[in-house]
């Protein structure tokens, strides 16, 4: 069996959630404009939290390392300074 | 590109480095995955190519390993895949972009690359394509390095470099928690997903989590004035 028309049905459906939020621009009314402001705030949160302990038991480390790189994100708004001082903690401390 | 659009690309493609640590371990591990559930090397770079979405060609390669029908591994990735609808209509409040622009950067759109766009006080079509490609070039290279190189390369959560991934949100994040809505939804949200990703996938998570707190977001803040936007990040 050849996997090709399965990915290419992957392919169709990912594009299709992909394009339908950026071509719909159609004027939204006050409340879901509201919501789509908080979209970014959810969805961060929301990407951080279940992958922050990790599956090794080293959840104590990580939480403090990523404590340390949100001081310094606060502070400095740097992606990268934000990334490699919490992943500098993480090495050194784990 | 015109140099303006040029530069823009060029900013957008370096702000996304950083996350390159945890990119490409996690590629290579992909490959190794999906050539281990069976794939060919096409297949599997065919895969990273058209359909460049981490979560759902790691699904796909476990699925394909378990003997899943086609529909079955369709479906997955749909609903796992679910959540650009909301990267979409997000960005689209931030970015205005052509139609032309709009089928463009569609192909390219993930988690990280809406993630640095929208954090940019400056965003422009330039800038995300230029964050969309510094995810889509590493993550294709390396998908070819792992299918060629094969077993015996390390896993990605002992080195440690799948960290990379919530850090680099959560650097993105604290910013934008400038008040006491804002943390809130923030709080609710994580632990909601946190809560979720027990018992689903973690893209269905994601979507649960990022529509429930955007709704209280939207409902706690009816008396605010509308132009005034939680994730416009003061200039930096």
């Amino acid at each position: 069996m050849s996997a090709l028309p399965i990915i290419l049905g992957m392919a169709a459906v990912t594009y299709a959630t992909r394009i339908a939020g950026l071509w719909l621009r159609a004027s939204v009314p006050p409340f879901w404009k509201r919501f789509l402001r908080f979209v970014p705030i959810a969805v961060f949160a929301a990407l951080v939290v279940p992958a922050l302990p990790g599956a090794r038991g080293e959840a104590g480390v990580r939480i403090l390392a990523a404590a340390l790189a949100a001081g310094v994100s606060w502070r400095f708004r740097k992606l990268w300074l934000g990334i490699a001082v919490g992943m500098a903690a993480y090495w050194g401390l784990r | 590109m015109s140099p303006p659009l040029l530069r823009d690309f060029v900013r957008g493609f370096r702000a996304v480095i950083p996350l390159w640590l945890g990119l490409v371990p996690f590629s290579l591990a992909y490959a190794v995955t999906a050539r281990s559930a069976g794939l060919g090397v096409l297949d599997t770079q065919l895969m990273s190519a058209l359909v460049f979405a981490g979560g759902a060609q790691f699904s796909a390669a476990g699925l394909f390993a378990a003997g899943a029908s086609g529909v079955e591994i369709v479906l997955t990735t749909l609903l796992l895949n679910v959540r650009h609808v909301l990267y979409g209509l997000s960005l689209s409040q931030r970015l205005p972009l052509a139609p032309a622009e709009k089928l463009v950067a569609a192909h390219f759109l993930t988690d990280e690359a809406y993630g640095v766009a929208l954090a940019d006080p400056r965003p422009s079509f330039g800038y995300l394509l230029g964050a969309e490609l510094s995810v889509f070039v590493p993550w294709n290279l390396f998908t070819l390095a792992g299918s060629l190189m094969g077993q015996g390369l390390p896993d990605p959560a002992r080195l440690g470099v799948d960290f990379v991934f919530p850090l680099a949100f959560l650097v993105l994040l604290v910013p934008m928690l400038r008040g006491a809505v804002e943390a809130g939804v923030a709080v609710l949200s994580g632990s909601l997903a946190f809560g979720l990703s027990q018992v689903l996938p973690g893209g269905v998570a994601l979507l649960i989590a990022g529509v429930v707190g955007s709704l209280v977001g939207a409902l706690c803040t009816t008396d605010r004035p509308k132009d005034q936007n939680p994730a416009e990040p003061e200039a930096t």
